[in-house]
């Protein structure tokens, strides 16, 4: 019996990766800005989401595309503040979205009524960061109940990352959290992070994650 | 464990190219950077699952941690049936 060798050096993720390019390009063939909504579980994804879609849903076009591994609970929390469409996927266990789940849920969308778009993915600081979904940009959330070292620990999702955004900081007086000290974690992992604070319970913060949403959100044609 | 869908997709990547012959598969080399995120113990476990079922017939997985973020099937190995076995 022989046997035979055959070189093949095929990247493992192509298939993701060109489904997230077709993602991309009908985006921006709709003129819609995406931004991909990371972190572990309960960092206030969904929270601080009720309260952008009370402020801006109307007002900068927002669809949201909400992951979660079972029940759409996520979905219809955010549907209650906002007529604009929320569409859940259930990813049955996956621990993450991947672009073809991103890429179908487009088609429940009304694209050409949309200019930003922002996915929640599943909570989970490891898996999600592997998968480009067309995102323009990753927004990780990382909450002041967490420790300060998960950049150090979970390195990979704050290397992708282009911003993180310190939730919950109404709860800074009672936990033994060092924000600066958890802003510089992030930076030793990523230079180029940029940050935000934010509490969506009090409003703290709000108003510049609120400036920095518009400031990515492609103008209406009009 | 994402490293399952990983291993799912190694497989259809293999399938892809060898069709039914996948069953003749004997080995195939995957390079798992150490900066790929992909642990390369649950791969190897997830992979073993994957090529334990039809059409593939046991294959053997044979991961490599080169420095970097790679994550690729490299190669396969296939046994040809026109020799007969001795």
């Amino acid at each position: 019996m022989t046997v035979r060798k055959i070189e093949i050096r095929e990247r493992v993720m192509a298939r993701n990766d060109e489904l997230a390019a077709q993602v991309r390009a009908r985006l921006a063939g709709h003129g819609i800005t995406a931004l991909n909504l990371m972190s572990s579980p309960g960092a206030g994804k969904t929270t601080l989401l009720e309260r952008t879609l009370a402020e801006l849903g109307e007002p900068l076009d927002m669809a949201v595309v909400a992951g979660d591994c079972q029940t759409q609970n996520d979905a219809d929390r955010l549907a209650v503040h906002t007529g604009r469409l929320v569409q859940a996927i259930v990813t049955g266990g996956a621990c993450h979205l991947d672009a073809l789940q991103v890429n179908d849920a487009l088609d429940h969308l009304d694209l050409a009524a949309t200019r930003l778009l922002i996915i929640e993915n599943v909570g989970n600081l490891v898996c999600p960061a592997s998968w480009d979904l067309g995102e323009q940009a990753r927004v990780v959330l990382f909450t002041v109940t967490e420790g300060e070292d998960k950049p150090l620990k979970y390195p990979r999702m704050f290397e992708k990352a282009d911003w993180v955004v310190l939730t919950k900081t109404d709860l800074l007086p009672y936990v033994p959290f060092d924000i600066d000290v958890a802003e510089r974690n992030c930076l030793q992992v990523n230079p180029a992070l940029r940050f935000m604070r934010v509490s969506a319970t009090t409003g703290d913060g709000l108003s510049e994650w609120f400036a920095f949403l518009r400031s990515v959100t492609p103008l209406a044609a009009s | 464990m994402h490293e399952l869908s990983l291993a799912i997709e190694i497989g259809r990547l293999v399938e892809e190219k060898l069709g039914a012959d996948v069953s003749r598969c004997v080995s195939v080399g995957v390079e798992v950077g150490v900066a790929s995120g992909v642990e390369p113990s649950a791969l190897e476990f997830c992979l073993e699952a994957v090529f334990s079922h039809p059409p593939w017939n046991g294959a053997k997985a044979v991961l490599s941690s080169p420095p970097g973020d790679i994550f690729q099937v490299t190669w396969f190995e296939i046994e040809d049936d026109d020799s007969p076995e001795d």
